[in-house]
């Protein structure tokens, strides 16, 4: 096997770390003989390696070992100072969920306010008492339950209709 | 094996975290921190170059080892998970504070510990050998702060800890040529960074 030069500077970290299959150790080897640029290169490599090699082990601060011993104890400030992109996921989470119940309370709030203008204005006492009785509770509506958009969108007879709406 | 004889509480009141353990259990995990704890806190310290960022590191990739205790098979071998761990906490850190942690090559790197913000100590300038290794030592702490975390964690597995291509590949789920690549690059960007001590021990003058 013979490989060109640029092949061979590509592989010198792992014919340093001896992870080449043999025909290729050959021939890193064998270009190594001929090519002055790749020798300081591997060189270099080599050196590298050895200067990370040879730092110490860092030791662990005091403290450090009750700690992960004893894991339940301080963990919440140890994973908050990581986790902040986490919280701010739960705010932003908190933030929809406060917008979501938001869009639900308007077709509630704005039917409600609909009903009780109908128990004023509706045509017969019958549909004034429903009215009233379903602005109290609006939940035992079936218009409001079923059809939220289309109850919140109740023009009342005797009002004028909304603009844009389309015609009866 | 028999019932186990007692059963303690680790559970703290307010604690949402209540786990009771057996002795057994507590036993396996105290082994567990006895074998990996000191390996792990290196590699985080490695990869985040300051104590307090390593500590929480460590101390959160623990908690969960704590936490998944019953799910550890005894005996098995668990640094792929653990270096994950750190690896995912540690991408989750630069999220959160990316503005510390320059990962360009021009940029001036920026620290927690200011020893690390000075100017390159020049080898020659300190008798004491010590004080030169311990410079030597921030030297190439601040040289892999420059490299991205993908490259710096694959060298920090490879020449700090001693783990082969293999192993790494399998740690961090990459296929194994990633590894060859990302370890090359990691390389010749810290001989780059680090080319003054490189060219000085290659002429054989030993910090």
């Amino acid at each position: 096997m013979t490989l060109n030069h640029h092949r061979v500077s590509q592989l010198l970290s792992a014919y340093l770390d001896r992870e080449l299959g043999p025909a290729e150790t050959a021939a890193v080897q064998e270009h190594l003989l001929d090519c002055a640029s790749c020798r300081a290169a591997y060189e270099g490599l080599r050196t590298t390696k050895e200067l990370l090699g040879e730092l110490p082990v860092a030791e662990p601060p005091a403290g450090f070992w009750a700690a992960v011993r004893a894991p339940w104890l301080d963990r919440r400030a140890a994973a908050a100072r990581i986790r902040g992109v986490f919280g701010r996921r739960v705010a932003w989470a908190s933030a929809a969920a406060v917008l979501a119940l938001a869009l639900a309370a308007t077709p509630l709030v704005k039917g409600t306010i609909d009903r009780l203008h109908a128990s004023e204005i509706g045509v017969d006492l019958y549909v004034r008492q429903h009215a009233q009785a379903m602005g109290a509770e609006p939940f035992t509506d079936r218009a409001y339950l079923g059809l939220t958009t289309g109850d919140a969108d109740l023009v009342l007879s005797g009002d004028a209709p909304p603009a844009g709406a389309a015609p009866r | 094996m028999g019932r186990p004889a007692a059963v303690v509480s680790m559970a703290r009141p307010n604690a949402s975290q209540a786990v009771s353990y057996t002795t057994e259990e507590l036993a396996r995990y105290e082994a567990i921190v006895q074998r990996y704890a000191r390996h792990v806190y290196n590699v985080a310290y490695r990869m985040t170059g300051n104590e307090a960022d390593a500590r929480d590191l460590a101390q959160e990739t623990f908690l969960r080892v704590y936490r998944a205790l019953r799910r550890v098979e005894p005996d098995a071998p668990l640094e792929s998970w653990l270096y994950r761990i750190v690896s995912n906490l540690h991408i989750d850190l630069l999220r959160k504070r990316p503005r510390g942690r320059v990962e360009s090559l021009d940029a001036p790197v920026d620290t927690p510990r200011g020893e690390l913000l000075r100017e390159m100590p020049d080898p020659g300038s300190s008798p004491e050998a010590i004080i030169e290794r311990e410079q030597l030592d921030a030297t190439i702490q601040r040289a892999l702060g420059t490299l991205s975390p993908d490259l710096r964690m694959v060298v920090v597995l490879s020449d700090v800890e001693g783990y082969s291509y293999e192993e790494i590949a399998m740690f961090l789920r990459v296929p194994l040529g990633t590894v060859k690549s990302r370890l090359h690059r990691a390389r010749q960007i810290l001989q780059q960074r680090l080319a003054r001590y490189v060219e000085a021990r290659r002429r054989g003058w030993e910090p």
